[in-house]
């Protein structure tokens, strides 16, 4: 039938329109073509800055650096609980309203009002200018009222605060995420309050990254170590979601779980390679309650991964800082402890999950000089290697549009 | 001279200068500093133990170890760096095939962690002036 045989080519039968060719490399090593998905990806699409519950109480705020739109953007809670975003940006001379330490800065402005360190103007958490110091002395075209931070355009889904870069959002973060925001909603992701935040630069493309990411293909030969039989190397239950997509991954039949491990499941639910139940999963994650499911690994386009699963949901990001430079953040929500013997356990799930990701950043910079070394034109991708494949006709899309 | 350790894991106190380490950065460069024998030692004489020494840290709150147990606590986590060199990478006191460790970062890498609470989201708070 059509040359397929259904078993090994079930998401090619499901999505012919993505093709089965070899994919060029050019996306990923071209300065030219990098220039062109700052102006028509990043700065069009809905990106993924941080949650609301990183900015719990009014005057906490978040400063995100987007380096690949020359942007640093505040996120910060107003006395009257809303959360606002702005450009980090004084509308006196431009000077940066908060020094950042890193790509994230988190802090408390006292009285949840903001002044610049260069001149002193104040203002208050919604971006209204307060304060001026001398405003007497301004001259006819100033007014205070139009003097506030500038806005970024953004909104909240599941907790998720989205930015859009764009002078006018070509459709509403609801529009955008569409039948993959309905897929993940209901999954209690505040209920995880203990985060752990790793990242690195690589000398990469960011979707070098996201590519490595993106498929369960690697898991029995990269990680073979550090996850002996723990997974199944197939995906299940693909789906795509206009440009967005998700798949299961299922756990394997055989794990073989180290003493140590063995004793860390049987005190916390923080090890991705353990048994779970379903008791926080929303009906259409894991639908058939199959014991063997692993985690639900949703795409966002273009630069995000958001994985759930019973007490464990994890992020991947692919922040741009050059056309073969990226920042990559890994970041694990577990329940906080309640016992000593738990936050041992937990520690010990995330030993593990670092050197899993140890494994995965490993071979990004390897991956990106074997694609500039010009050895080689195109890629392979297999079947499960559909997320690949569909990113890649996502990216062409929003390429090619103007 | 007394011990870091309570009285019952006097067994254990030759380990206990080097990894009775409070962050996980610090269980992390003595980890990659360590010889493949060094580790094996380390979790022959700790696994044994360890489900001795979580009863024994679980008699206080989280965030409670009085500091006469805050040691055997770190000790204790020190082999969740450990075990997975010992029991998956054969010794190998690096993570095999993998990224330069030192370029990967955590942001809750310095949390001392009888602490307690693990790192909240927006852990690092600190005063705008």
């Amino acid at each position: 039938m059509d040359g397929f045989e259904f078993d090994n080519h079930r998401w090619a039968r499901l999505y012919p329109e993505l093709g089965t060719g070899p994919v060029p490399i050019h996306s990923y090593i071209s300065p030219e073509h990098y220039a062109i998905e700052i102006e028509r990806v990043f700065r069009k699409a809905w990106l993924m800055v941080g949650r609301v519950d990183e900015i719990p109480n009014p005057g906490d705020y978040k400063v995100k650096r987007l380096d690949v739109v020359k942007s640093s953007i505040i996120l910060m809670r107003a006395k009257d609980g809303s959360v606002n975003a702005f450009h980090n940006v004084c509308s006196h001379r431009a000077n940066k309203m908060i020094s950042e330490t890193g790509n994230e800065t988190f802090g408390t402005a006292r009285a949840a009002l903001l002044a610049c360190d260069f001149h002193g103007w104040v203002y208050d958490a919604r971006g209204n200018l307060t304060g001026v110091p001398q405003e007497a002395r301004f001259y006819a075209c100033f007014s205070k009222e139009k003097a506030g931070l500038t806005k970024v355009h953004f909104e909240v889904w599941e907790g998720f605060i989205f930015v859009n870069l764009a002078a006018e959002p070509p459709t509403t973060l609801e529009a955008y995420l569409g039948a993959c925001g309905r897929h993940l909603a209901g999954y209690p992701f505040a209920d995880m309050d203990c985060q752990f935040t790793y990242s690195a630069e690589l000398r990469c493309n960011w979707k070098v990254g996201l590519d490595a990411f993106s498929e369960a293909y690697h898991l029995g030969m990269l990680h073979g170590r550090s996850l002996p039989g723990s997974f199944s190397n197939s995906q299940e239950e693909v789906q795509l979601f206009g440009d967005h997509q998700t798949t299961a991954l299922y756990l394997g039949a055989a794990p073989r779980f180290t003493p140590t491990a063995a004793l860390a499941n049987s005190l916390a639910t923080a090890s991705l390679m353990a048994r779970h139940g379903a008791s926080m999963l929303p009906p259409q994650i894991n639908p058939e309650r199959r014991p063997e499911f692993g985690f639900e690994m949703t795409g966002v386009f273009p630069n995000t991964i958001i994985h759930v699963t019973e007490g464990i949901w994890f992020t991947h990001q692919f922040w741009p800082l050059a056309h073969d430079k990226t920042l990559w953040q890994g970041k694990y929500y577990v329940a906080q402890p309640k016992t000593n013997s738990q936050l041992w356990a937990t520690l010990h799930a995330q030993t593990i999950t670092r050197n899993i990701w140890l494994e995965d950043t490993g071979t990004m910079e390897q991956t990106q000089e074997g694609l500039e070394s010009g050895a080689k034109p195109e890629l392979l991708f297999q079947d499960d290697e559909v997320f690949l494949r569909h990113n890649f006709n996502v990216l062409q899309k929003y390429t090619a549009a103007e | 001279m007394a011990g870091l350790l309570p009285e019952n894991y006097q067994d254990l106190e030759p380990f206990a200068a080097d990894w009775c380490l409070d962050t996980q950065d610090e269980r992390q460069r003595k980890r990659r500093a360590s010889t493949a024998e060094q580790l094996r030692s380390f979790y022959a004489a700790i696994s044994p133990r360890i489900s001795e020494i979580l009863e024994e840290v679980d008699r206080f709150p989280i965030g409670q170890i009085p500091p006469s147990h805050r040691p055997l606590f770190s000790l204790a986590l020190s082999l969740t760096e450990v075990a997975p060199n010992v029991e998956l990478y054969a010794g190998s006191p690096a993570v095999p095939h993998a990224f330069e460790e030192s370029r990967m970062k955590a942001r809750h890498g310095d949390e001392k962690n009888w602490a307690g609470h693990l790192s909240r989201p927006n852990a690092v708070v600190v005063a705008s002036s």
